[in-house]
C-alpha cells in the first residue's frame, strides 16, 4: 500500500543531501570524540610528537657540527641523494630529514586519525547502543552514511594540515640558524599535503567505515581496520619519498588515482549502506 | 460517527533473518488513540514488528500503512511522526539529559533552543528535570528509560513504539513508568507496547496481539479473546466447610452447573455465565448450607496468555514469570 505522504519533506529533496541532519551528525559525533581521551590523545600526541617535536629536534641536531649526512646519502638511491648533495653542506641534514624523509608522516596521520574515528562511527554506536535510537530517527540513509563519513573526514584533514602549518613554522624556527631563509613549504609539499593527503585520509574512510558497519564494536574495527589500511600505510610510506622526488605532475597524478580510489570505494559504501541492513545486524 | 480510524494496518507481513523466519504472515491494526499489546517470550517478534511498522526494516512479504503511509517508501515521512523507546534507553553516556534529547531533536528539524526548551519541560514532567545537565553515564535504569521516554515525546509524536519500556525496572519504577505511559495513552495518542510483561500490558492496553516464534496466535480484547478461550465461569464459593456431596450432587444437577467440586472451604463450580451465580447461591441456602462468600471469577490476562500459549503449543516461556502488582 502508498499513500501520499502526509506532509512534503521540510529539509531536502529526495535527491539532495540534507546538510542540516549532516551538519547534526557530525556535531554530535566530534563533541563526542572530543570528550573521550581515548580517541583526543592519540589524535593530538601522534601528530605532536611526528610533526613538531621531530623536526624541531632535526633543526637544532643541524646547528651542531657532529651530524654529518654524507655516508648516509652514499647509501640512499641516487635519485634522493643528488638534489640533497647539491645544497650546502651545512643544509644537507635538514634538507634530507625535514625536507624528504618526514613526508611520509603526513599521510600516516590523516589515515590514523581518520581510521580512529571512522571505526567508531557504526560499531561504536552499536557498542553504546545507540544505533537504533538513530535509525529510527527521521535521517534518510544517504546522510547518515555521509555525517559518519564526515566525522571522520573533517578531523583528519584539519589535524593534517594544522600539523603542517605547525611543522612548518617549527622547521623554519629551528633550522633557521642553519638555513638563514624559510624553506618550507615548497610547492610539492603543498600538493601533498593539500592534494593527497585528503585522498588518503578518503580512502581510509571508506575502508573503516565499511568495516565499521559489518563489526560489532570498536575493537573489531581497529582490528579489521587495521588490517586493511596498514598495507596502506606502508605504500604511502614507501611512495611518499619518491613523490618529492617525482616533481609536480606526477605527484597530481597519483593525487588523482588516490582519489579515484576513495570516490569509487565511499560510493560503494554509500550504495551498499542501507538502514535494513545496519536494523537486521543488530 | 464511524469506525476509529487506523493509524496501523498491517497485511501479512513477513520477514525472515539468516538464523530463519522472525515474522509470518501479520496481520493486525490499531486505531487512533488505541494502545496496542504485543506480547509474547524474547524472540516472539515483537521488535522485529515494531521495526517494520516504523520502516527501519523491510519487509519479505506483506504490505502496511502506519499513520497513512508506507513505512517503506516513506520511512523518513513517517518517522518524524513516530517516536520510539528501544529496550535499551539507547542514551549516549557521554552526553548529559538534555543534550541527548537536544541531538535528537536536531535531526527532527528543531532548533537548539527549541529542543532544550522542549526537553527541559518533559525532563521535568518524568522527574528528571534535576538531572537535566548530569551525564547520563550514573543513571539508573528507571532514569535512563525516564529521559528515552521523553526523548521519544520530544516532537509530540502521534504513535509511539514502547520496546520493554519497564524491563530492568525496580516495582516501584516500572509502576511510575506505567503511569506514565497511561497517561500518555490517556492523551490521545496510539501506543504500540511490546512487552512479556503481562501486568503492564493488562494495565495499559486495550487489545493485544500474542506472538509465539513470529506468528501470531490471538489478536483481540483481552475479554474477546477469554470469551473465544473459555466457554466457563468460574465461581468459588466459601462455605465455611468442604461442600457436601449432597451438595455437589445437587449443583451437578442443575443445567448451567458444567462442574462443581468440593474445596477446603466449600465448593469449585463452573457456569456457563455470570447470570447464573444467584441460583447456584439460592441451591446451597436451600441444602442449608450457609455462603459466607461467593467470588466469581474472569479469567485474567494472566489466564488468557497461558491459554493461548498452551493452544500454540508454545514451550514454556518467560512471558508472565514476572507480573508486576
Amino acid at each position: 500500500m502508498t499513500a501520499l505522504p502526509a506532509e512534503p519533506d521540510r529539509r531536502a529533496d529526495r535527491a539532495g543531501i540534507d546538510w542540516s541532519a549532516v551538519r547534526s551528525i557530525v556535531r554530535r559525533d566530534l563533541k563526542a570524540a572530543g570528550r573521550s581521551k581515548a580517541m583526543v590523545l592519540p589524535m593530538l600526541l601522534v601528530p605532536l610528537l611526528m610533526l613538531v617535536l621531530l623536526p624541531m629536534s632535526v633543526g637544532l641536531a643541524a646547528q651542531g657540527d657532529r651530524l654529518d649526512p654524507t655516508t648516509f646519502l652514499t647509501m640512499v638511491p641516487e635519485q634522493l641523494a643528488a638534489p640533497v648533495s647539491r645544497a650546502p653542506q651545512h643544509e644537507q641534514l635538514v634538507i634530507l630529514v625535514l625536507g624528504y624523509l618526514v613526508a611520509p608522516l603526513f599521510l600516516i596521520v590523516p589515515l590514523m586519525v581518520s581510521a580512529v574515528l571512522a571505526g567508531d562511527a557504526f560499531a561504536g554506536e552499536k557498542e553504546r547502543k545507540t544505533l537504533e535510537t538513530i535509525l529510527h530517527l527521521p535521517v534518510r540513509d544517504k546522510d547518515l552514511y555521509i555525517g559518519k563519513l564526515l566525522v571522520g573526514f573533517v578531523p583528519s584533514v584539519a589535524v593534517s594540515w594544522i600539523g603542517f602549518l605547525l611543522f612548518c613554522i617549527t622547521a623554519n624556527l629551528s633550522a633557521w640558524p642553519v638555513m638563514h631563509r624559510a624553506f618550507m613549504p615548497t610547492k610539492l609539499w603543498t600538493l601533498m599535503i593539500f592534494w593527497i593527503a585528503p585522498g588518503v585520509a578518503a580512502v581510509g574512510l571508506g575502508v573503516m567505515v565499511r568495516v565499521s558497519v559489518r563489526v560489532n564494536n570498536t575493537q573489531e574495527a581497529q582490528q579489521l581496520g587495521g588490517a586493511v589500511v596498514l598495507p596502506l600505510v606502508i605504500l604511502a610510506v614507501a611512495q611518499t619519498t619518491a613523490l618529492l622526488l617525482a616533481g609536480l605532475v606526477p605527484t597530481f597524478v597519483a593525487g588523482c588515482v588516490v582519489w579515484a580510489i576513495a570516490i569509487w570505494l565511499n560510493l560503494r559504501g554509500a550504495q551498499s549502506f542501507t538502514r535494513d541492513r545496519m536494523a537486521a545486524r543488530l | 460517527m464511524g469506525a476509529p480510524q487506523r493509524v496501523i494496518d498491517c497485511q501479512g507481513l513477513t520477514r525472515n533473518f539468516p538464523s530463519g523466519r522472525a515474522l509470518d504472515h501479520l496481520t493486525l491494526d490499531a486505531g487512533r488513540g488505541e494502545v496496542l499489546a504485543l506480547l509474547g517470550p524474547n524472540g516472539a517478534g515483537k521488535t522485529t514488528t515494531m521495526r517494520l511498522l516504523n520502516g527501519v526494516l523491510l519487509p519479505h512479504d506483506g504490505t502496511a500503512q502506519v499513520l497513512g503511509l508506507d513505512p517503506w517508501r516513506q520511512g523518513e515521512e513517517l518517522r518524524r511522526r513516530t517516536g520510539v523507546l528501544t529496550e535499551n534507553a539507547g542514551l549516549d553516556e557521554r552526553f548529559t539529559a538534555l543534550e541527548n534529547l537536544e541531538f535528537v531533536g536536531h535531526l527532527r528539524g528543531m532548533s537548539s533552543s527549541e529542543a532544550r526548551a522542549r526537553g527541559r519541560t518533559l525532563l521535568d514532567r518524568f522527574d528528571m528535570g534535576h538531572r537535566a545537565d548530569v551525564k547520563v553515564q550514573g543513571f539508573s535504569t528507571g532514569q535512563r528509560k525516564r529521559v528515552a521516554l521523553a526523548r521519544a515525546l520530544l516532537h509530540d509524536p502521534e504513535l509511539l513504539f514502547l520496546d520493554e519500556p519497564t524491563s530492568g525496572l525496580d516495582p516501584a519504577a516500572t509502576r511510575d513508568v506505567v503511569d506514565l505511559i497511561g497517561s500518555l495513552a490517556a492523551e490521545g495518542r496510539t501506543v504500540v507496547l511490546c512487552t512479556h510483561f503481562l501486568g503492564e500490558a493488562g494495565k495499559l492496553a486495550s487489545r493485544m496481539a500474542v506472538l509465539f516464534h513470529g506468528v501470531l496466535h490471538a489478536f483481540g480484547t483481552p475479554e474477546d479473546l477469554a470469551a473465544e478461550l473459555w466457554s466457563r465461569f468460574e465461581v468459588r464459593l466459601d462455605l465455611g466447610a468442604p461442600a457436601a456431596p449432597p451438595l455437589i450432587a445437587a449443583l451437578l444437577a442443575l443445567p448451567q452447573v458444567h462442574d462443581a467440586s468440593p474445596t477446603d472451604a466449600g465448593a469449585l463450580v463452573f457456569t456457563t455465565e455470570r447470570a447464573d451465580v444467584p441460583r447456584v447461591v439460592a441451591t446451597c441456602v436451600a441444602h442449608g448450607s450457609p455462603v459466607y462468600g461467593v467470588d466469581p471469577r474472569d479469567p485474567n490476562l494472566e489466564d488468557v496468555y497461558f491459554a493461548i500459549e498452551a493452544r500454540a503449543g508454545a514451550p514454556a516461556t518467560a512471558a508472565g514469570e514476572e507480573v508486576p502488582a
